[in-house]
């Protein structure tokens, strides 16, 4: 999956939790400007896991801002899953 | 069926409701339970069981450890520590010591670092600790906020605690019933953070009134608890750590973020486990309810259940029908569901309802609810349906009354007031604080608004402007003070309140300012407000200079600003649709 298929599924994903449309993002939108609380980051987080067949470890996830440091760790992890 | 006898204490003995007169003496009075304790779940789902014998040596140890890093009995030390095996053991290692921990919720996920500093320097202050015990992991964020602690001298992380715990015993501390067990910090606005003083005694009479009289718990009969709920909160940390350690009741816990990720984890772990008890706020069983599919509830067996517990926000009936529909395949019967209603300053619960009861909602009149009488809805007409919350405990009070404080009748809506031994005396070193909830004749003012009905207390909303947003608390002034800081927005300019939608507490924030700041801050004030407070806005309105209604010192008025939103009254006012008149006008300068 590329960088962007991952971030098409991050809007889909997105667009689910928030329950309004979430288009339009890239490696660089911040992730608090999306407008869903911490714990939707988390629903949100889940199911990109579930989706991919990883796990992203929460001490990993502290201090991620962007959408693209978020993806960086996917693929950390894809490879480590592979 | 496990052989359960009383410990030579004599305590705890259901049969005689009769528990340790301290959480200390509850925790040595398993000393020698090796069968049953407390199974700590990781992120990765790894399990951790510490039989209740393991749990009170390595607590004891732990209590050591303080002592000997120069805590004595009183001192408090704020605890800041994400994994629930360590967060328990170290609590229990204070309590053990006659230290007073402080539990602070550590700094998870992806939120920005600044407002996280700023609550783990004023709840430390309030609470004048002399240490900060947390993990290496989380102590980058913890140390920032150390030059804002004068009273700090150290900064103690699990490696440290460790070291300091071996060595010889010590003489055992003296704890009684009237020492304080822990501050519980949830009350409050963020600035001025105001921490419950709870006593052992406080803590034994209500984990004796909702695990005996309320859940009817026994071990004998193989009562097994399960909780995903944060352990820094009420719920979760009285709930299922110390009312299960007053009763010898095995619980599991699982990491809140491994809930929030995929609710069937919590579903996982209560088919595996065959728990018994468990508990979760309105959100949680709404969350479960929308994520949850077909597929994800095959080969659970859920019917080894009997109470799934709700408290700690608003109840919506129509959530709690929608999840025991949903898990129905699972064996799940609706009476599992039992709404409760309980807060922080009377320890954590404060009524029940019964165990054979199905939730249950009363219909009554929108209209006359709102003249504070709540009768039963006509056919035809608009209506709200307010979950019944149940009784009292054995030795506890409640009480509806006005704004003098005059009892109220049956069905008359008030201020909902309780007094017993649950009922905590006061807010640590907060004397205004405290004179202003913890009233003459031992009355606890809850400032939440309900009725009685043939004895049973019925919730209907609150007197303080609090905003509660699953399970947690959100105060206007800190919402109000934040947008202020954002340019085009000033003080006493900015009113925050919340409103319910489809079933939810959502926040609103209507700011007067002027036409051309208005783009900037349509956009602004939602980003601010999010990573700040941590809360999402559902509406900001913004409104011409001069619209919100204000006292005579220039206060805004968030009652009487909510009642006009609410009435649809600010729509012409606004700078409106705001985003393209603002363009217009920049466009033309």
């Amino acid at each position: 999956m590329t960088r962007i298929e991952l971030i098409g599924l991050f809007e889909k994903t997105a667009t689910e939790i928030a329950e309004r449309d979430i288009k339009g993002l890239s490696e660089l939108t911040e992730i608090s400007t999306l407008g869903i609380d911490s714990l939707g980051i988390l629903e949100l987080v889940g199911e990109m896991e579930k989706q991919l067949g990883i796990q992203l470890p929460d001490d990993q996830l502290v201090g991620l801002t962007k959408i693209g440091d978020l993806l960086d760790l996917v693929e950390k992890r894809r490879q480590l899953a592979s | 069926m496990a052989d359960v006898r009383r410990t030579s204490a004599g305590w705890p003995d259901r049969t005689a409701r009769l528990v340790a007169p301290t959480l200390a003496a509850a925790v040595e009075a398993l000393a020698d339970t090796r069968e049953r304790g407390f199974t700590f779940v990781d992120t990765q789902g790894k399990e951790r069981f510490y039989s209740f014998h393991e749990l009170h040596k390595e607590a004891l140890k732990r209590s050591y450890g303080l002592r000997r890093l120069g805590l004595a009995k009183g001192d408090r030390i704020s605890l800041i520590v994400a994994e629930s095996d360590d967060f328990v053991l170290t609590l229990l290692g204070a309590v053990l010591a006659g230290v007073v921990p402080v539990p602070i919720y550590p700094r998870l996920g992806f939120k920005a670092s600044d407002g996280y500093v700023d609550t783990v320097a004023h709840i430390t202050r309030a609470a004048g600790s002399s240490a900060i015990v947390t993990t290496q992991q989380q102590e980058p964020h913890v140390r920032d906020a150390m030059p804002r602690c004068p009273t700090v001298t150290q900064l103690i992380d699990m490696e440290k605690l460790a070291s300091a715990a071996e060595g010889e015993p010590l003489a055992p501390v003296q704890i009684t019933p009237d020492d304080i067990a822990f501050l519980q910090f949830t009350s409050g606005s963020t600035n001025l953070p105001k921490g419950v003083v709870v006593k052992h005694g406080n803590l034994a009479a209500n984990c004796r009134a909702f695990m005996y009289e309320g859940l009817q718990a026994d071990p004998a009969a193989g009562d097994k608890g399960v909780s995903w709920l944060p352990l820094f909160h009420d719920m979760g940390l009285i709930g299922f750590v110390m009312g299960p350690l007053f009763t010898d009741i095995p619980v599991v816990f699982l990491p809140t973020s491994s809930f929030a990720r995929s609710p069937r984890v919590w579903l996982e772990a209560a088919h595996r486990h065959r728990a018994t008890l468990t508990y979760a706020p309105n959100f949680g069983y709404a969350l479960a309810a929308k994520r949850l599919k077909e597929r994800d509830l095959q080969g659970l067996d859920l019917s080894c259940l009997r109470v799934a517990g709700c408290g700690a926000e608003p109840i919506q009936i129509g959530t709690l029908r929608a999840f025991a529909d949903k898990l129905a395949p699972t064996g799940f019967k609706p009476e599992y569901l039992l709404p409760c209603y309980g807060m922080a300053e009377g320890t954590l619960a404060i009524t029940f309802t019964k165990l054979t009861d199905v939730a249950r909602a009363d219909h009554v009149s929108a209209e006359a609810l709102q003249a504070g009488k709540a009768s039963p809805a006509a056919e035809g007409v608009a209506a709200n349906d307010i979950v019944c919350c149940g009784t009292p405990f054995e030795n506890h009070e409640v009480r509806i009354v006005d704004d003098a404080g005059n009892p109220l009748g049956e069905r008359q809506v008030g201020q909902i007031i309780t007094r017993g031994p649950s009922v905590c005396g006061s807010y640590y070193e907060n004397p205004e604080a405290s004179a202003e909830s913890f009233k003459s004749g031992g009355w606890l003012y809850t400032g939440d608004l309900g009725y009685l009905a043939d004895g049973e207390l019925y919730i209907c909303g609150r007197l303080k402007d609090v905003i509660i947003v699953r399970g947690r608390n959100f105060y206007p002034q800190d919402i109000e003070w934040c947008v202020a800081q954002i340019e085009g927005a000033r003080r006493d300019n900015v009113v925050a309140f919340g409103v319910t939608e489809d079933g939810e507490e959502k926040l609103v924030v209507i700011a007067e300012t002027s036409r051309v700041q208005a783009k900037a801050l349509r956009e602004e004030i939602p980003k601010r407000v999010l990573d700040e407070i941590g809360l999402q806005p559902f509406k900001v309105e913004l409104v011409a200079l001069g619209t919100l209604p204000k006292t005579s010192s220039g206060k805004p008025q968030r009652r009487k600003t909510k009642a006009l939103w609410s009435s649809g009254q600010f729509v012409a006012s606004t700078h409106a649709d705001s985003a393209e008149t603002a363009n217009v006008q920049e466009r033309s300068e």
